[in-house]
């Protein structure tokens, strides 16, 4: 939002000692962010005025002309296309560098082959005017070579306060409401809005004349005045009138126009004029399913039973609050108006603003809860300006009020220790109160630390209703950078730790350091594509109603396709990589935690997962990830920690049940891991080979909480018997199955630790040979050989029974 | 004079000289030999000659032990000084060759070591590490919860009125799995905030907590926007819990964020679930203050939303506002970590991209 200094003097006197730095500063520090602040001399900032010396035709193209314009430092050549360009003229010239109000930078340029050296501008292009028919011819007066901001006699300073930072504050969308607080900082004396008003002013009092007014639904329209004009005369605004709307960004339309939106960008409060011709009564209705409105930006709008309008009964005049329609908007031709200052209700404008992805001035306005009070304070505002712009005009009807609203104040008693024990320090009883007047609010005193504080309409709509509210009030006037500091005071306790994040932490150290993980961060986010490729069951899904874009319209259900992902974005890379991840999950079935305040509907199950993916070349992969198991479980669980790898029976989609394994430790299941398949490859152009494991991180912080910790174990007493041990057996058994035998068969059979997997030579294709380290101990003695010899061939002899397995 | 003594002294005298003579004879050619040693080799078959346990130098003691006592200490002493005398020169000797085939071996010492690779984690896990660290030492605890959230947990908990633009289909992601009423309730959570919902109903008060997480708007993605972010929030509730209290944590994370000398100031901001509300802007690290790019010139970063928790939000966790008061304060992770490592592209936090996972 705009804000003209010259404005604001119109209802505070600034002292000069104050400059607008000052301004911006103590405005930011205590109400609203300013953004920034230009002159207008840096808004015309390159635009000079300049004399055209020669006019010729373009050699290359009809309408374009060859213009040389001496704007006194220099004689520019100007391609111009504006009919009207005549020699002689004084005309405003944008040099190259300058930016124009609309955001256009001048740049030296070629058209059509001949050269251009800046832009003479039309009154459109500088943000002064509707009017593009031809360039801006200046008067006499003009002088070439002058800035031309000296030449308008624009000497404001114009402040840009960001527009989030007063989404709370209706009342400060206006130079009036800035002015108030610009007088509570500096505390300079605030002009009464009254004397704004012409108080000599004089409705009809012929009743014949009064407009009829009705308001259907009452929730909608807390306030409708509406006063008929006659002796209107659509012209071109007085200058002065121009110069405060180009100030702030408005461009000037006609008399009538710009003078509702002077009250506006004055006071805050939208007005809007109708043609009065053929209206004959005003009905503010919900519209009907599918009624249509053309609106003064001539497009056509479709809307439904929840947009608010306002209508002569039949044909609706304009969308409520938010734009005018094109049938009975002011045009040339208009003589007689009707002025129409309502307050809406937020929610309404909202919604229909929204929907329609249509938002002025006025919507703004009205969808941040305006005071209702405000209505009739700026239609007499109107009023008294009209008498100055358009002496002729005359009221024609008396003031039609309809209002459903109560205008009584609001109050809140207000506790003072209350206060300082908040804040934190004492604020004196005399600066709260001086700091809640400045603002307009009523302050009287019920008790030693008491006060009853009385809310001022415009900032009750919505904005102040606590105490709380207060204690802003008066410590962003005593200044948030006035309080010392210190921190909490309080009881030592010690906090609960979060397990699960310390895991997390340990986890992700591991892997980095030790196995050369990177760590990823993917999005929560899956596609259709995406899992169609990787040939993922999608069906079950949860998906976005809103979905930024098809690639990220499902919930995640396993880290892994977008681990897939980023295999794509790196596999150019030579050498063999790998990442890793842990992020949630998200599952189509009822979780753990409450949804709403009653705690009896649920949220989705969602649960957190680690998966990691490894790339390189071949079968290798699969033997890397499953030794980054061993090394990560042994690492939370020590030797205990040996994962068992065992057939899956419901692969995913991306492997196949032959390349892939769920993974047990200690008994539990806590994740899966398998190659991707060569179809997978195929469907998503894999040019390495890719291991994927995802583990359900939850499940291993439950397993790390159930195991506790590892104890000490007495080093051996008697040696151990190590025996080589290599058999053949068919390739179809499993090594999971076979070891499992070898481990259980006698109770002195300590370890077993496959070292060596062959086939080929010498083994029949079906075969394989395992070779295991066998190590033999009893707690008690000391084993012989002998002993170790017949076991041995026990075993073997039980091997040969079971799987049909001989030594090698 | 000799011929006057005892034969037995004689005997005596004459086997000592013969010693003598045969100790130094020793020595003499063991000088002498070493004098023309050329290499190490031959140094060390020298060695095993003389000094070994079956060197010549042992026989000699060796031969000692059948002597009398006196004798066997004066010659003793003799070998003893001999063997002494011509180890030190051995050891000279041997030092000089090493010295000599260092020089001669070249080792270049400037060549690199190993190359090791390790993995790296994300930068966003990084910083969120530092300053979880900074609080759980102040006795915070750290806090989750659900990345889906319900819309009364993420907004209407939180004071955010029904119509606030938060709520728009533009600016939040629903889920597309209604309520037994028909309405969307679920959502992907567009702020931290509704955890400290979840940890009031958990705890109760006191209660001091940071929760850290990553959060979603339904925005276009580029260079500067993102529809997936982390925020990094802070919650303490306490029965004097207020405004200098803020204040001072807030001058704490600026301090560690960006350095000792950081100064804050505070703005006022409007939050639903504060009041009051503010803004922290912190001087900018990189100018210091006196203003640059990175703080369009201003030589301040607004970092951080504050406030003091509003009753309204203290009512919905189930606390008391009457008795206890609370601060909050939150600030956007991942700009943090931009900010940190002068990332310029926020899309990179989730690009998977080694090129840049690799420089932290």
């Amino acid at each position: 939002m705009y804000i003209s200094l010259n404005w604001l003097k119109d209802f505070v006197s600034v002292p000069g000692k104050i400059t607008p730095t000052d301004i911006a500063q103590r405005l930011t520090a205590h109400t609203a962010e300013v953004e920034g602040f230009v002159t207008q001399a840096d808004q015309f900032n390159k635009v000079v005025v300049g004399r055209v010396l020669e006019v010729k035709k373009h050699p290359n193209a009809d309408r374009l002309r060859l213009v040389l314009v001496d704007v006194k430092s220099e004689k520019l050549d100007i391609v111009c296309g504006a009919p009207n360009v005549a020699e002689g003229q004084l005309v405003p010239v944008a040099l190259v560098g300058a930016v124009l109000p609309g955001g256009l930078e001048i740049k030296a340029s070629e058209i059509r082959g001949e050269k251009s050296n800046g832009m003479i501008c039309a009154e459109d292009e500088l943000g002064l005017g509707q009017n593009h028919e031809g360039i801006m011819v200046l008067k006499d007066t003009a002088k070439p070579g002058d800035n031309f901001a000296k030449y308008l006699k624009a000497e404001d300073t114009v402040f840009e306060l960001d527009n989030k930072s007063l989404s709370n504050r209706s009342d400060l969308l206006s130079h009036y409401g800035i002015a108030r607080e610009l007088a509570a900082i500096f505390d300079l004396k605030l002009n009464p809005v009254d004397k704004l008003l012409d108080n000599k002013m004089v409705f009809s009092e012929d009743k014949q004349n009064t407009l009829n007014v009705k308001i259907e639904d009452k929730k909608a329209c807390l306030r409708y005045l509406a006063v008929k004009i006659d002796n209107i005369e659509i012209k071109e605004s007085p200058a002065w009138l121009k110069d405060r709307l180009v100030a702030v960004n408005q461009r000037p339309i006609n008399n009538i126009v710009d003078l509702t939106n002077y009250v506006m960008f004055e006071l805050g409060q939208p007005l809007h004029a109708f043609t009065a011709d053929t209206i004959d009564k005003i009905v503010v209705r919900l519209a009907a399913s599918g009624e249509k409105i053309e609106t003064l930006d001539e497009k056509e709008r479709i809307l439904s039973n929840e947009d608010l309008v306002i209508s002569d009964g039949q044909n609706s005049l304009a969308i409520a609050g938010i734009m005018g329609g094109k049938n009975s908007g002011v045009t040339p031709s208009t003589t007689s108006i009707i002025l129409e200052s309502a307050n809406f209700n937020a929610q309404f404008i909202r919604k229909t603003s929204q929907k329609l992805g249509l938002r002025s001035e006025s919507s703004t306005r009205f969808e941040k809860s305006l005071d209702p009070l405000l209505t009739e304070v700026a239609l007499k505002r109107f009023l008294s300006l009209l008498k100055k712009v358009l002496p002729k005009a005359r009221i024609a009807s008396p003031l039609t009020d309809v209002n459903n609203f109560q205008a009584e104040m609001k109050e809140i008693i207000l506790d003072l220790d209350w206060l300082d024990k908040k804040i934190g320090q004492a604020i004196s009883e005399n600066e709260s109160m001086a700091n809640l007047k400045k603002l307009g609010f009523g302050v009287e005193k019920i008790s030693e630390r008491s006060l009853k504080v009385l809310i001022p309409s415009w900032r009750a709509t919505k904005d102040v209703t606590i105490k709380e509210d207060l204690a802003e009030e008066i410590l962003r006037l005593h200044g948030y950078d006035n309080i010392v500091s210190y921190l909490p005071q309080e009881t030592l306790a010690c906090p609960v730790p979060n397990h699960e994040r310390l895991l997390e932490r340990r986890v992700k150290s591991f892997l980095a350091l030790k196995y050369s993980l990177n760590e990823v961060y993917n999005y929560s986010f899956v596609g259709e594509e995406q899992l169609k490729k990787l040939n993922i069951d999608f069906f079950k899904h949860l998906r976005l109603t809103n979905p930024s874009s098809e690639n990220h319209a499902m919930l995640r259900q396993s880290l892994v396709p977008n681990l897939i992902s980023n295999v794509k974005v790196n596999q150019a890379r030579l050498e063999p990589f790998g990442f890793f991840e842990i992020g949630s999950v998200f599952l189509n079935a009822p979780g753990e935690l409450p949804r709403e305040a009653t705690g009896l509907a649920v949220l989705p199950y969602q649960e957190k997962r680690l998966g990691i993916i490894v790339v390189g070349e071949n079968q290798s992969v699969f033997d890397k990830l499953k030794s980054i198991v061993s090394g990560l479980t042994n690492y939370l669980f020590g030797l205990a920690g040996e994962p068992e790898f065992l057939e899956l029976s419901d692969a995913p989609g991306w492997t196949t049940a032959q390349e892939s394994a769920k993974i047990n430790v200690l008994g539990r299941e806590i994740g899966f891991l398998g190659l991707a398949s060569k179809k997978t490859a195929a469907n998503v152009n894999l040019k390495r080979s890719v291991a994927v494991l995802e583990i359900n991180f939850s499940e291993v912080l439950s397993l790390v909480f159930s195991f506790g910790s590892e104890k000490f174990q007495e080093p051996a007493r008697y040696p151990a018997i190590e025996r080589d041990l290599a058999f053949v057996l068919d390739k179809k058994i499993l090594y999971n199955e076979f070891r499992k035998e070898i481990a259980r068969f006698n109770s002195l059979i300590e370890r077993v630790e496959l070292f060596d997997i062959y086939s080929g030579e010498n083994l029949s294709d079906n075969e394989k040979s395992l070779a295991f380290h066998l190590s033999f101990r009893s707690p008690d003695r000391t084993l012989n050989s002998e002993e170790i010899d017949a076991l041995i061939k026990n075993l073997l002899d039980y091997l040969r029974e079971k799987f049909n397995a001989r030594l090698r | 004079m000799e011929k006057f003594l005892c034969p037995v002294i004689r005997r005596v005298i004459k086997a000592k000289k013969y010693m003598k003579t045969k100790i130094e004879k020793l020595k003499e050619e063991v000088l002498r030999e070493l004098s023309e040693v050329k290499n190490s080799e031959h140094l060390k078959e020298l060695e095993l000659r003389y000094l070994s346990r079956k060197g010549e130098f042992s026989e000699i003691m060796h031969s000692l032990k059948d002597l009398s006592l006196e004798l066997k200490k004066d010659l003793g002493l003799l070998a003893n000084s001999a063997k002494v005398e011509i180890q030190e020169k051995f050891r000279e000797i041997r030092m000089k060759f090493e010295k000599d085939s260092v020089k001669s071996s070249v080792l270049d010492v400037t060549l690199p070591g190993h190359k090791n690779t390790y993995g790296h984690l994300h930068p966003l896990t990084m910083v969120q590490n530092e300053l979880e660290d900074l609080f759980t030492s102040l006795g915070f605890i750290i806090g989750d919860g659900p990345e889906l959230e319900s819309d009364y947990y993420n907004f209407t908990a939180l004071n955010v009125d029904p119509l606030h633009p938060a709520r728009d289909m533009q600016d939040t992601f629903y889920i597309d799995l209604p309520n037994n009423s028909g309405q969307y309730d679920l959502l992907m959570r567009t702020q931290t905030s509704p955890v400290q919902i979840r940890l009031m109903k958990k705890y109760g008060a006191p209660l001091k907590a940071i929760i850290p997480g990553r959060c979603f708007r339904n925005e276009a993605t580029d260079a500067r926007h993102e529809h997936t972010f982390y925020q990094f929030e802070g919650l303490m509730i306490g029965e004097n819990i207020n405004f200098a209290n803020l204040k001072s944590l807030l001058e704490l994370v600026g301090k560690k964020l960006f350095g000792e000398n950081t100064k804050l100031r505070m703005r006022p901001k409007f939050f639903p679930f504060v009041e009051p509300g503010n803004n922290g802007e912190y001087t900018c690290f990189l100018c210091q203050g006196k203003g640059c790019r990175v703080c369009k010139h201003s030589g301040w970063l607004e970092i951080v939303g504050a406030g003091l928790v509003h009753p309204d939000v203290l009512r919905a966790g189930g606390i008391d506002p009457e008795k206890y008061s609370g601060l909050a304060f939150g600030f956007g992770l991942s700009r943090l970590v931009m900010l940190k490592y002068n990332i310029t592209d926020v899309r990179l936090l989730n690009s998977g991209d080694l090129r840049f996972l690799e420089q932290f």
